[in-house]
């Protein structure tokens, strides 16, 4: 099982900005903050998600979801991401820092037309420049502790 | 005596009108055992019995105080004809004593009779009055010794008296008892005097015998009382033990021992008459021995053996002998000229007990046994000697009994060396003759004559014979079929060049023994060996049978020298054809080699005395009467005797037998055994489960109709199936579905060259560009040896999947990711569960089938070097279905190789198919292997051996070798020293199979530790045979035979049905409810 190793190399190397740590009662549970790509609205913002590894990890992708409120087009309200890589197109050789790494690229790139929140990806679509202030906004509301 | 006569009638608590009587005739029978003037110097003290509940026969005060010396006197029976008798010490009226015992006899009923007239032993004070009585249960022994005159009392005295006595108060006296020197003669008087033996009529117990069992029940009784413990011989086990051993169980055993030995005793009926009839009766159940049993027998065999002698053998004797075996070898030569000094001779008599005479403890009594003084009793007979009773048994031969590896080999082969000639005797040196008492066997004359009389017969027609007249001088050696050529070998190794002609007899071999034994006036100086088998021998001897002519050249009219018979457990059964052919063999010296000499009742033990010629117990209703009836009593003599027996011709060296120094004799390598718990892939799981759960259905629906007992064959034959599916897949497929598998199926080693795939790659266009570097990149590295992104494990890769180094990397086309083959096959299997083609776990191009994969094999150094031009790395297809049974046995044996580029690993199996799926898979390993199964003739078996042993690569030294073996054809005898890995496939019912199996290779020779590993998949059947192996080893085999004989079916069935249902893992509460319609069906 690739488990133990894998969680020691993310804690022992972790990705710039990303931690990730497994739960003491539960190693297949991890807290995870992400900062908010510098340049991007999210920027400085701290981001706290949940990351659970299934049973059948790596055969099937983690399930990852944002915690902290956060105002983009292909993360919902509940904090669910559409991220194809979560989905279909995972590979097992994929791993959870790639998958975080991802997840912290979706923030730099949000993709309104593949949108989860669809009121969130009209309004990026209709007017950026409002809607990346209303996630600064959020951002520093939400994501500032 | 008037003044007691008052006092009598006053104090007579016990009246009678014939106490009367008695007491008239009273003065003249009293006697006197008190101090005595003229004392017999040949008595001894014996012990002080103190009793506490004499009862007083007097009233009043002063009779008797604390501390007082008081006199023991006993009154003879009243008998018409008797003469007055006064001071008649010496000699006790034994004739007067028979006489009231046949009356008593005559009419059993009147024993209460008997009892109070000869049972009243009183006390009397200085004065000679009498002031007590002993209490009636002590009096009727102490007065049937007074009868026999064997004993007296003397300085008895008063421990404890109320002051103020009343007619049947408890007193307290002490009383000290001497032997008389009478008691060491012949018990019976009327006998001539140097017949120490009583003469047991075939018929009803005699008179005498009757007496004698009251003399000897009174013996033990009065031993029993003063507290008098065997120190050595039949009632001795240890010193724990001894302590238990009441005189209650002696007095059962003396018992049991007069009764007629095809009845089945009753210990608690006393009076049985001697049939006299031994006739053989089948075994009953109750005779299997336990663990326990068996380790307190060989331990009293063993007892003197750390002080014994060592012998050198001969010169021409090649090897040399470990101190263990020098001793042996003095033993087995010392067994064989008849000198019994090799084992301390202290092997008493089976039937006697050893005694020590107690010192005396009370001055002013000459004590006239001041050094330790044994003497001798025998609880079956009552006799008492002061002679040491010697087991004085000559059997030129005997039992050697070591574990598999201990060298049985070598030692035989330095006795042949070292004993070669018959000591220069008269040829007509009668046979050894048997110095044993045989007077409880009722029919043993009749049963020992006949096979002495074949025997004279013999030497008789050899007389006759010019020819013949040489003494025998070949020795015949029988031994399982797979072991003939083993011996030769051995026994070649172990002699010097030309010192020994060994002819292997068997199959078309079978020359005419007479001519090679006895070539025509050429005196061959070498030792002349036969090495044969026991079928052989059991076809020659119904061939015997039948000929009326009895060719001089048959094995069975040679005279041997000597006959070995190795694992001599072959013949246990004396019914078998092969016990009989093996006791016909007429020889003058007899060996039994085995490892156990007992399997699991003590009737195998006879077959081997049959055989040995061990009298008296070579018969079989002594063996019966002595051996096995008191065992199935459950009388601990039973084992005690067997103790004796083999006490005196048996040597057993275990592997942890300690020589005198503590140290072990032999001091083998550990070995490690380790069990390898292994999860089934996916789809195993599944095959398994459906396979599972049909055959449980089957099972319970038979169950539920109560058809198991008649199903035994099919059930077995699912249970079979089971087993065969957690090997492997395959084994469980029909032959359609095989041979549909074997058309798909490619290429055996399944290579593929890189030069191919490489151009293959850069011709497809199904990848793009830049893959298409990529692939070529990958295979560019792997032909260069070495991993791509080499930073750890010394240029292995490690699997992206799993992060771990890649033990079996695998390349997935057309794109060439890599990854190590579990990670891959296993989310191959995911993609197929969730409807989806197969895809690459690392780009998700496809789709890719498990057969598509390309393991990527690299070679070794060492395997290489004898071929410098061949590729390190070589890639092949993965179309060998593997298991994870064969994916745990590659992974093991190429840690092996890594860590060890010679090694020799052994794989068990029981399934030859299952062997052949194994050889295909080292095949692909490119692991060289050799194999030895029960499909192959001898001389195939000889050559996968020598191959496994003498095979070395280039370098001289060994290969890597696996030898697969077939557990029924390899698990006795052989010796794989040389290797030191055992890898056990399946599990087998019977757990002391496999340990057999694994003592091929951990025993004598072997210098490494042995590492042996046993696979075993979770939540199957295996999980299950575990769990019976452990419920009862012992019964395990019978339990999956089916019915048993008549006794004993009835359990094994009950038996067998919980192991059944053990097996279908139905848990307790299903079997309870099960249980009951079961007993009613077969009722």
């Amino acid at each position: 099982m690739a488990l133990p190793k894998e969680t020691e190399r993310l804690v022992a190397d972790p990705a710039p900005g990303i931690t990730a740590e497994p739960h003491e009662d539960n190693l297949r549970y991890f807290d995870v903050t992400i900062k908010g790509p510098d340049g991007s609205p999210f920027q400085n913002g701290v981001f706290r998600l949940e990351l659970f590894l299934p049973e059948e990890y790596p055969m099937a992708p983690p399930k990852v979801r944002f915690l902290t409120k956060i105002y983009h087009p292909n993360i919902d309200k509940l904090g669910r991401i559409c991220l194809d890589i979560l989905k279909d197109k995972w590979s097992p050789a994929l791993q959870i820092r790639t998958v975080l790494l991802s997840v912290q690229a979706l923030l730099s790139a949000p993709n309104p037309d593949d949108p989860l929140a669809t009121d969130v990806a009209k309004h990026y679509k209709e007017d950026e420049k409002d809607a990346q202030r209303v996630s600064k906004e959020w951002t520093e509301k939400y994501a500032s502790g | 005596m008037s003044d007691i006569f008052g006092i009598r009638q006053e104090g007579g608590s016990k009246p009678t009108g014939r106490r009367q009587l008695e007491e008239v005739f009273r003065p003249n029978k009293r006697r006197k055992l008190s101090l005595p003037s003229d004392f017999d110097f040949k008595s001894a003290f014996l012990g002080s019995i103190v009793v506490a509940n004499a009862w007083s026969t007097v009233k009043g005060k002063g009779y008797v105080k604390n501390g007082d010396p008081i006199l023991v006197e006993w009154d003879r029976l009243k008998q018409e004809d008797e003469l007055p008798r006064k001071s008649d010490k010496k000699k006790p009226l034994q004739k007067k004593g028979k006489q009231l015992t046949i009356t008593a006899l005559m009419k059993p009923r009147q024993d209460n009779f008997k009892k109070k007239q000869n049972d009243i032993v009183r006390l009397t004070n200085r004065g000679g009055f009498e002031i007590a009585r002993l209490p009636q249960n002590v009096a009727n022994w102490v007065a049937r010794l007074l009868e026999t005159g064997i004993i007296e009392f003397r300085g008895s005295n008063v421990v404890d008296v109320p002051p103020d006595l009343k007619t049947g108060l408890d007193i307290v006296v002490s009383l000290s008892v001497y032997v008389l020197a009478q008691a060491f003669k012949p018990p019976n008087t009327r006998q001539e005097a140097d017949c120490k033996e009583p003469i047991f009529h075939e018929g009803a117990e005699t008179i005498e015998e009757q007496e004698l069992r009251g003399r000897k029940q009174a013996l033990l009784k009065l031993f029993d009382a003063v507290n008098l413990r065997p120190v050595r011989g039949s009632g001795v086990v240890g010193k724990k033990k001894d302590a238990e051993l009441g005189y209650d169980e002696v007095l059962k055993m003396a018992e049991v021992s007069t009764q007629s030995p095809n009845l089945p005793p009753k210990p608690t009926s006393v009076r049985k008459e001697i049939v006299g009839d031994g006739e053989e009766v089948e075994v009953e159940p109750g005779e299997d021995l336990d663990e326990n049993q068996l380790a307190m027998i060989y331990n009293r065999a063993q007892q003197h053996d750390k002080t014994m002698s060592e012998m050198d053998p001969a010169e021409t004797f090649a090897l040399t002998l470990r101190p263990y075996q020098k001793q042996g070898l003095m033993w087995m030569t010392s067994m064989e000229n008849g000198d019994q000094n090799a084992r301390e001779a202290t092997a008493i008599h089976p039937l006697w007990q050893e005694f020590i005479f107690p010192s005396e403890p009370s001055e002013g009594i000459i004590d006239l046994t001041m050094s330790e003084r044994s003497f001798y009793f025998n609880p079956y007979s009552g006799e008492l000697s002061l002679e040491f009773p010697k087991a004085e048994i000559k059997c030129p031969g005997g039992i050697l009994a070591k574990h598999v590896g201990m060298g049985k080999t070598i030692m035989i082969a330095s006795l042949l060396h070292t004993n070669r000639f018959l000591p220069d005797l008269p040829s007509s040196s009668p046979p050894p003759s048997l110095k044993l008492n045989n007077q409880f066997l009722p029919d043993g004359p009749k049963e020992k004559s006949k096979p002495r009389q074949v025997r004279l017969q013999a030497a008789f027609k050899n007389h006759s014979n010019a020819k013949s007249t040489r003494l025998p001088s070949a020795t015949l050696v029988v031994a399982p079929t797979s072991l003939l050529s083993q011996w030769a070998e051995e026994l070649r190794r172990c002699s010097q060049e030309g010192t020994m002609e060994i002819h292997v007899w068997h199959g078309h071999n079978r020359f005419s023994l007479h001519e090679a034994l006895y070539p025509d006036e050429v005196e061959d100086k070498r030792i002349q060996v036969v090495v044969t088998s026991y079928g052989v021998l059991a076809s020659e001897h119904a061939k015997y049978e039948k000929s009326v002519r009895k060719s001089e050249s048959s094995i069975f009219e040679i005279e041997w020298l000597r006959v070995v018979l190795d694992e001599a457990h072959h013949c246990k059964s004396r019914f078998s054809k092969t016990a009989k052919a093996v006791c016909a063999l007429k020889a003058r010296r007899r060996w039994a080699v085995t490892g156990t000499p007992i399997v699991n009742r003590l009737e195998d033990l006879y077959s081997l005395l049959k055989f040995l010629d061990f009298a008296p117990w070579s018969s079989y209703s002594f063996f019966r009467s002595f051996i096995t009836l008191p065992f199935i009593a459950q009388d601990p003599k039973a084992i005690e005797i067997v103790q004796v027996i083999l006490e005196s011709i048996l040597l057993r060296r275990q592997k942890n037998t300690k020589d005198h120094t503590g140290k072990p004799i032999v001091e083998l390598p550990p070995k490690i055994v380790e069990v390898e718990t292994l999860e089934f892939s996916v789809s195993e799981r599944k095959l398994y489960d459906s396979i599972y759960l049909d055959v449980r259905k089957k099972f319970e629906r038979l169950n539920e109709k109560g058809l198991v007992n008649k199903n035994y064959t099919s059930i077995l034959a699912m249970l079979m199936r089971l087993r065969r599916a957690v090997l492997h897949p395959h084994l469980v497929m029909t032959q359609e579905e095989l041979e549909e598998l074997e058309n798909s199926s490619t290429s055996a080693s399944g290579t593929v060259k890189l030069e191919d795939l490489v151009k293959r790659e850069s011709d497809g266009d199904t990848v793009s560009k830049t893959n298409t570097a990529f692939v070529e990149e990958t295979l560019k590295s792997l032909n260069a040896g070495t991993g791509t992104q080499g930073e750890e494990g010394e240029g292995r890769d490690e699997c992206p999947l799993c992060l771990d180094i890649m033990e079996t990397p695998v390349l997935i086309p057309p794109c060439m990711h890599k990854c190590c083959k579990n990670c891959a096959v296993n989310f191959l299997e995911t993609c197929q569960e969730q409807g989806n083609d197969g895809v690459c776990p690392v780009c998700s191009s496809g789709p890719v089938k498990e057969g598509d994969l390309l393991e990527i094999i690299i070679k070794r150094e060492s395997d290489t070097r004898e071929e410098e031009d061949t590729p390190k790395v070589v890639i092949r297809k993965n179309d060998f279905v593997s298991s994870t049974k064969i994916d745990a046995l590659l992974r093991n044996l190429r840690r092996i190789r890594d860590q060890d580029p010679h090694f020799r690993a052994v794989v068990f199996s029981q399934f030859t198919t299952f062997l052949d799926i194994i050889q295909t898979a080292l095949t692909r390993e490119s692991l060289s292997y050799t194999r030895f199964d029960g499909t192959m003739d001898l001389k195939k078996r000889q050559a996968a051996i020598k191959t496994f042993k003498d095979s070395n690569g280039p370098d001289g030294r060994p290969r890597p070798m696996v030898l697969l073996i077939s557990l029924k054809a390899g698990g006795v005898g052989l010796n794989l020293t040389n290797a030191n890995y055992a890898f056990m496939m399946d599990c087998w019912w019977n757990a002391a199979v496999e340990s057999q199996a694994i003592d091929r290779l951990h025993r004598v020779t072997q210098e490494r530790t042995v590492y042996v590993k046993h696979f075993i998949i979770e939540n199957t059947i295996e999980g299950r045979i575990l769990q019976i192996q452990k419920r009862k080893t012992a019964i395990i085999k019978e339990a999956f035979k089916g019915k048993g004989k008549d006794g004993a079916g009835e359990k094994h069935d009950a038996e067998s049905l919980e192991n059944l249902k053990i097996m279908f893992g139905m848990d307790a509460d299903e079997v309870l409810t099960i249980a009951p319609t079961q007993r009613t069906q077969r009722s």
